[in-house]
C-alpha cells in the first residue's frame, strides 16, 4: 500500500496549483517583445511588466530610424552641416557606448550607416524586393560614415561627416534589456526573462531550474539546440530570416556589411551568448554583427575582439561552427545539425 | 469513527492498482516524454484570443493589426494558411507540431505558440 501512496502522491504533485508564472506579449521596436515573470503575484508582475512595455515604446518612439523621433532630428542635422545641435542626455549616452563597440569592432558594426540601410529599402514595416542604384550605394560606402565623426558635448552633438545617419537597429533591443533587467531588479524582481525580437536576457531562474532558450533554426519552424541561461546572461542572434527580400533567387538580407555597402551573403545566422555584466544585453544584440559580417577566416578573431566566447554560426544545413565554449553549454535538438556541426579550433575548417 | 480499513487487498484491488499503474505509466510516455503539441495558443497584440486544442480540423479566421490571418488547425499540427502581410514570412514557416514552436505574423501582429505536457525550453532566441 505504501508503494500506491507514492504513486498517488507523485500524481497528486503533478496537478499541484498552477506555478506563479506571468507571461505577457507586445509588439515594439517592430517585433514581438516577451515578458516572463516567476514567482511574483500577478498583479505585481503585470503592473511592473506593463511598466517596462511603456518604457520600450518610449524608447521606441524616439529612436526610431524612418518617422520624426529624436533621433531624426538629430539625423537631420547631422545632414545638414556641423551646427551643434541639443541632444537628449539618454541618445548622447548611446551614442558614446555604440560609438565604443564601432571602435572595439573596427568599423564592422556601425550603427551610422542608417543611409545604406535606407537605400536598401530596409526603413519600411513592409519592405519590398528592390533593384538598388549601385552608385547611390558605392558613394555611401566612399562617404565612409564613422560613429567617431560624431562629436557630443554637453548635451549637444554635431556630425563631421554629414552621410552619418545613426540607426539603432542593432543596438536598442539590446539596450532595452538592460534597461528591463535594471527595473526588475529595483522593483525586487528576482526571477525573469526577456524576449525582444528573439534576444533575451535572463533574471534569476524558472523555479528550480535555470531558465532554458531554444535557438531557433534559420531555415525550420523548430528549435535547433537548447541551452540553460543563467541569471545576467544574454543570448542574441543576427539571421538572415527575419528582415530579407528575394530578388531573382538571390536573398538580401538586413545586414549590411559597411565597407561594401552590400547585404552579407552566404550566412544564415550567428548566435552569441553573453556573461553577465552591466551591458550583457547590447553585447547580446551588437556583437553577433562583426562575427555575421566577417569573412569565415576571420570570424574568431572578430569575436575575439568583442570579447565573445559563445558563439554560433550556421552558414548552412551542413556548415555549423561552434566556439568550444559554447559546445558545453548547449543541447542539439537537431539531429542533423548535431551530425554537421564542427567545432572551432578542433578541425581543419576555416 | 472510521472503519478498520487494514484488512488485507482482495484480488479485485489488485486489478485496480494494477490497471491504474499500467494507465499511469502508458500516460507518462505518451504525454510527458514526448514533445508533441496537444494545445494551441493564438494571441493578437498583447491579448491571448484563446487555446485550442490542436486534435482537430478547422480554420480560423483572426482580426488583426492589418488584416485577416487565417490559421488552419489540422490532427496536431498548425500553421498560417493566409496572411495579409507583404512579406508572408509567416505563411513560409509552414506547419509546427512540437511543444514550444512558435509561428509570428509581425505586421498582423498575431502569434501561435504550442503547448505541450513538455516544453523542451522557456522561450526561444531567434
Amino acid at each position: 500500500m505504501r508503494l500506491i501512496l507514492v504513486i498517488c502522491i507523485i500524481f497528486l504533485a503533478a496537478c499541484s496549483p498552477k506555478e506563479a508564472i506571468y507571461n505577457t506579449q507586445s509588439y515594439v521596436f517592430g517585433t514581438l517583445v516577451d515578458i516572463t515573470i516567476y514567482g511574483e503575484t500577478e498583479e505585481k508582475s503585470r503592473l511592473v511588466a506593463d511598466e517596462i512595455i511603456h518604457d520600450f515604446q518610449q524608447l521606441h518612439h524616439h529612436l526610431h530610424a524612418w518617422r520624426p523621433s529624436k533621433l531624426n532630428t538629430l539625423n537631420t542635422a547631422f545632414a545638414s552641416g556641423k551646427t551643434p545641435v541639443h541632444v537628449d542626455s539618454v541618445i548622447a549616452n548611446m551614442i558614446t557606448e555604440a560609438s565604443a563597440l564601432s571602435i572595439q569592432s573596427k568599423g564592422a558594426f556601425n550603427p551610422s550607416i542608417g543611409g545604406l540601410i535606407e537605400a536598401w529599402g530596409f526603413h519600411h514595416d513592409e519592405f519590398k524586393p528592390i533593384n538598388v542604384d549601385q552608385e547611390k550605394i558605392n558613394n555611401l560606402v566612399k562617404a565612409k560614415p564613422q560613429m567617431s565623426d560624431i562629436v557630443v558635448k554637453s548635451n549637444s552633438a554635431f556630425s563631421n561627416n554629414p552621410a552619418v545617419r545613426l540607426d539603432f537597429g542593432g543596438y536598442a533591443k539590446g539596450y532595452a534589456l538592460d534597461l528591463a533587467i535594471a527595473s526588475l531588479r529595483k522593483q525586487n524582481i528576482n526571477n525573469a526573462l526577456i524576449n525582444i525580437g528573439g534576444n533575451i536576457i535572463a533574471l534569476g531562474k524558472h523555479g528550480e531550474k535555470p531558465w532554458r532558450v531554444g535557438i531557433q533554426h534559420p531555415r525550420k519552424p523548430s528549435a535547433i539546440a537548447t541551452l540553460d541561461l543563467q541569471s545576467g546572461w544574454a543570448i542574441g542572434t543576427s539571421g538572415d530570416y527575419q528582415r530579407f527580400f528575394e530578388l531573382a533567387g538571390k536573398r538580401y538580407c538586413h545586414i549590411i556589411d559597411p565597407s561594401t555597402g552590400y547585404p552579407v551573403q552566404g550566412v544564415q545566422a550567428v548566435t552569441v551568448l553573453i556573461p553577465p555584466s552591466a551591458n550583457a544585453g547590447v553585447l547580446s544584440d551588437v556583437s553577433s554583427k562583426p562575427i555575421f559580417i566577417a569573412k569565415p577566416q576571420a570570424r574568431i578573431q572578430a569575436a575575439s575582439l568583442m570579447g565573445v566566447e559563445n558563439f554560433l554560426v550556421i552558414e548552412s544545413e551542413q556548415h555549423i561552427y561552434i566556439s568550444q565554449a559554447l559546445t558545453k553549454r548547449l543541447t542539439w535538438l537537431d539531429k542533423d545539425a548535431e551530425k554537421y556541426a564542427v567545432e572551432y579550433g578542433t578541425q581543419t575548417q576555416p | 469513527m472510521a472503519r478498520k480499513l487494514n484488512h488485507k487487498p482482495l484480488l479485485g484491488d489488485w486489478l485496480v492498482i494494477i490497471a491504474s499503474v499500467v494507465a499511469i505509466i502508458f500516460m507518462f510516455l505518451q504525454f510527458w516524454s514526448f514533445e508533441q503539441a496537444s494545445k494551441l495558443k493564438i494571441r493578437q497584440g498583447n491579448q491571448i484570443i484563446s487555446t485550442y486544442d490542436l486534435n482537430q480540423t478547422r480554420d480560423l479566421r483572426i482580426h488583426g493589426a492589418v488584416g485577416d490571418s487565417l490559421i488552419s488547425i489540422s490532427q496536431g499540427k498548425v500553421r498560417f494558411k493566409q496572411s495579409p502581410c507583404n512579406n508572408q514570412y509567416c505563411v513560409h514557416q509552414g506547419w509546427l507540431n512540437r511543444a514550444g514552436q512558435v509561428a509570428i505574423c509581425i505586421p498582423n501582429q498575431i502569434s501561435l505558440q504550442l503547448i505541450g505536457a513538455k516544453s523542451s525550453y522557456d522561450s526561444l532566441n531567434y
